[in-house]
C-alpha cells in the first residue's frame, strides 16, 4: 500500500490541506469524520482499491493508520 | 429462482404525482446549520422535495396520477380488472386495504381484483412482475399499478433521513398484448438487512407497540435525533449492501434477457441518493447521461422514484419513441429487483401537482 497515496485519499475526502494527516491522525479530531465522511470511505475503498469494507469494522477505527489497515486485509 | 422472462403484456402509460408545496433543503439551515445542509445536498443530489400536507395521503397522490392516466388513455374504469397498491404508507394503519379504497374512488368495477404490496425502494419492479404475471396467468386484461410513498415517519431532528425523502405518487397502466415486448425480471431478498432500515416501533398488532415513551425523541447517533416510532436509516449499511447487490443484479438481468449494456436507452435506478448512484454508475461502466436523475427536485420518492423519474426526465422521449430500458429498485427489507423492456411510445404526461384540498374525504 501506497501509503502517500492514501494519506492524500483521505485528505481529499475529509476536505483537508494536503500533508495534513499522517497514520498516528485520531479519526475524532478531524471535523469531517461523520457519517457522510463513512460512506464516502466505502466507496474509495471500492473504486481506488477494490475493498469491500465492512461498516462495522469501519466503526471500529479509531486513527488514520486503523483505516490503512483495512484496505490492506 | 426469481428470474424470469414474460411476454403478452404491454405498458400503455406512466403518470406520476407529487404535492404542490415542494420545499427546499434549506428550510433545514437552522435545525442543522447551512454548512451541513449544503454538504448532505451534495452529497444527496436533493435540493428539493415533495412534502404532503397532514391532509394528504399516498393514495391521494396516486389517485391523482391515476385519474389522469385513464383520462389520457381514455380508458373506460369500467374495463380495469385489476389494481395492485405498491406503497408503506396505507390509508388505515392496517384494515381495510388501501387498494380496496382506491377501487371505489377510482370507479373501478366491482369485478376488480385488488391487493396492497407492502414494498419501499423495490416496489415498483416488484409491481410490475405482479402485475404482468396477473395478466399472462391470472386472467386479466388491465392492471392499474399504483405506487408510491408519503415518507412521514422521519424525524426533523435526524439529519441522515429528514432532508433525502420526498412524496410522490405513481400509476402505470399494464395491458395484454400479444405483441409487446418482453419483460424480463430479476427479484431478490435478504431480511438479514432488516434493522438498517426500519420504524422500530407502531401499529397495534406489531412486534414492538407504541405506549406513552416511544414518541420522545432522544439522542440517537453523533447528533441526530430520533423516537423508536421514526424512521432508522443506516446509510454506510445500506450503501455496502448496494454494493454487494446491484452490480451483479443488472449483469444478471441484462444476461437473462441477451441484451448488453450498451444497448440500453436508459437505465432508469431507484432514486436512493446522487453519491450512491454516480458510485454504482461508475462501477458498472455505465454512461451517466444514460442514468436519469429526478432526486434534485423531488428527493427519494421511495416506489415512486423509477415512474417518476420517467415522467420528469424521460417524459418527451418515451411518448414519441421505444426506449429500451433497465429498471432496477433495491432497499429497505433488503429486497431489489430490475427489469428489462422496451418502453415507449406510451402515455407520459408531466408531474401532476397535488393540492391539499384534492385529499379523500371520509
Amino acid at each position: 500500500m501506497d501509503e502517500k497515496k492514501f494519506l492524500t485519499d483521505m485528505e481529499d475526502l475529509l476536505e483537508l490541506d494536503p500533508g495534513t494527516l499522517d497514520c498516528a491522525t485520531e479519526l475524532e479530531s478531524t471535523e469531517r469524520w461523520d457519517s457522510l465522511a463513512f460512506v464516502s470511505f466505502l466507496a474509495v475503498a471500492d473504486s481506488n482499491y477494490g475493498v469491500n469494507v465492512a461498516p462495522k469494522e469501519l466503526q471500529q477505527c479509531k486513527t488514520v493508520g486503523d483505516l490503512m489497515q483495512l484496505l490492506s486485509k | 429462482m426469481a428470474i424470469a422472462k414474460i411476454e403478452g403484456v404491454r405498458v400503455s402509460g406512466i403518470a406520476s404525482a407529487v404535492p404542490d408545496t415542494l420545499r427546499p433543503v434549506a428550510d433545514f439551515d437552522e435545525t442543522f446549520g447551512a454548512e451541513d445542509v449544503r454538504r448532505i445536498s451534495q452529497s444527496t443530489g436533493v435540493e428539493r422535495r415533495g412534502v404532503a400536507a397532514p391532509e394528504l395521503c399516498c393514495s391521494d397522490l396516486c389517485y391523482a396520477a391515476a385519474k389522469r392516466l385513464l383520462e389520457d388513455l381514455n380508458w373506460d374504469p369500467a374495463t380495469v380488472d385489476g389494481l395492485i397498491f405498491v406503497s408503506q404508507s396505507f390509508d388505515f394503519s392496517s384494515i381495510p386495504a388501501t387498494s380496496c379504497i382506491l377501487q371505489m374512488r377510482l370507479g373501478l368495477p366491482k369485478s376488480c381484483a385488488a391487493i396492497d404490496i407492502a414494498l419501499g425502494c423495490s416496489g415498483y419492479v416488484y409491481g410490475l412482475w405482479v402485475a404482468a404475471g396477473m395478466i399472462t396467468g391470472g386472467g386479466l386484461r388491465r392492471v392499474l399499478l399504483l405506487a408510491g410513498d408519503v415518507s412521514r415517519a422521519t424525524s426533523p431532528s435526524d439529519r441522515s433521513t429528514a432532508l433525502l425523502f420526498g412524496d410522490a405518487g405513481s400509476a402505470t397502466a399494464v395491458e395484454k398484448d400479444s405483441a409487446g415486448s418482453p419483460f424480463v425480471f430479476q427479484l431478490g431478498t435478504d431480511g438479514s438487512g432488516w434493522m438498517n432500515l426500519v420504524v422500530p416501533v407502531g401499529g397495534q398488532s406489531s412486534r414492538h407497540p407504541r405506549d406513552s415513551t416511544t414518541c420522545v425523541r432522544k439522542q440517537a447517533e453523533a447528533n441526530n435525533f430520533r423516537s423508536p416510532e421514526e424512521l432508522f436509516m443506516d446509510g454506510a449499511e445500506i450503501f455496502a449492501f448496494t454494493l454487494r447487490e446491484v452490480p451483479s443484479l443488472v449483469s444478471g438481468v441484462l444476461a437473462t434477457a441477451g441484451w448488453n449494456k450498451e444497448e440500453i436507452d436508459y437505465f432508469v435506478f431507484h432514486q436512493a441518493n446522487k453519491f450512491m448512484l454516480t458510485h454504482l454508475a461508475k462501477r458498472m461502466k455505465l454512461p451517466l447521461q444514460k442514468v436519469p436523475f429526478s432526486l434534485k427536485e423531488y428527493g427519494n420518492t421511495s416506489s415512486a422514484s423509477i415512474p417518476l423519474t420517467i415522467n420528469s426526465e424521460l417524459g418527451d422521449i418515451i411518448s414519441t419513441q421505444p426506449l429500451k430500458m433497465l429498471m432496477a429498485g433495491f432497499g429497505v427489507g433488503y429486497s431489489w429487483g430490475a427489469c428489462t423492456t422496451i418502453l415507449g411510445p406510451m402515455v407520459a404526461p408531466p408531474i401532476i401537482l397535488v393540492n391539499k384540498s384534492e385529499a379523500w374525504l371520509c
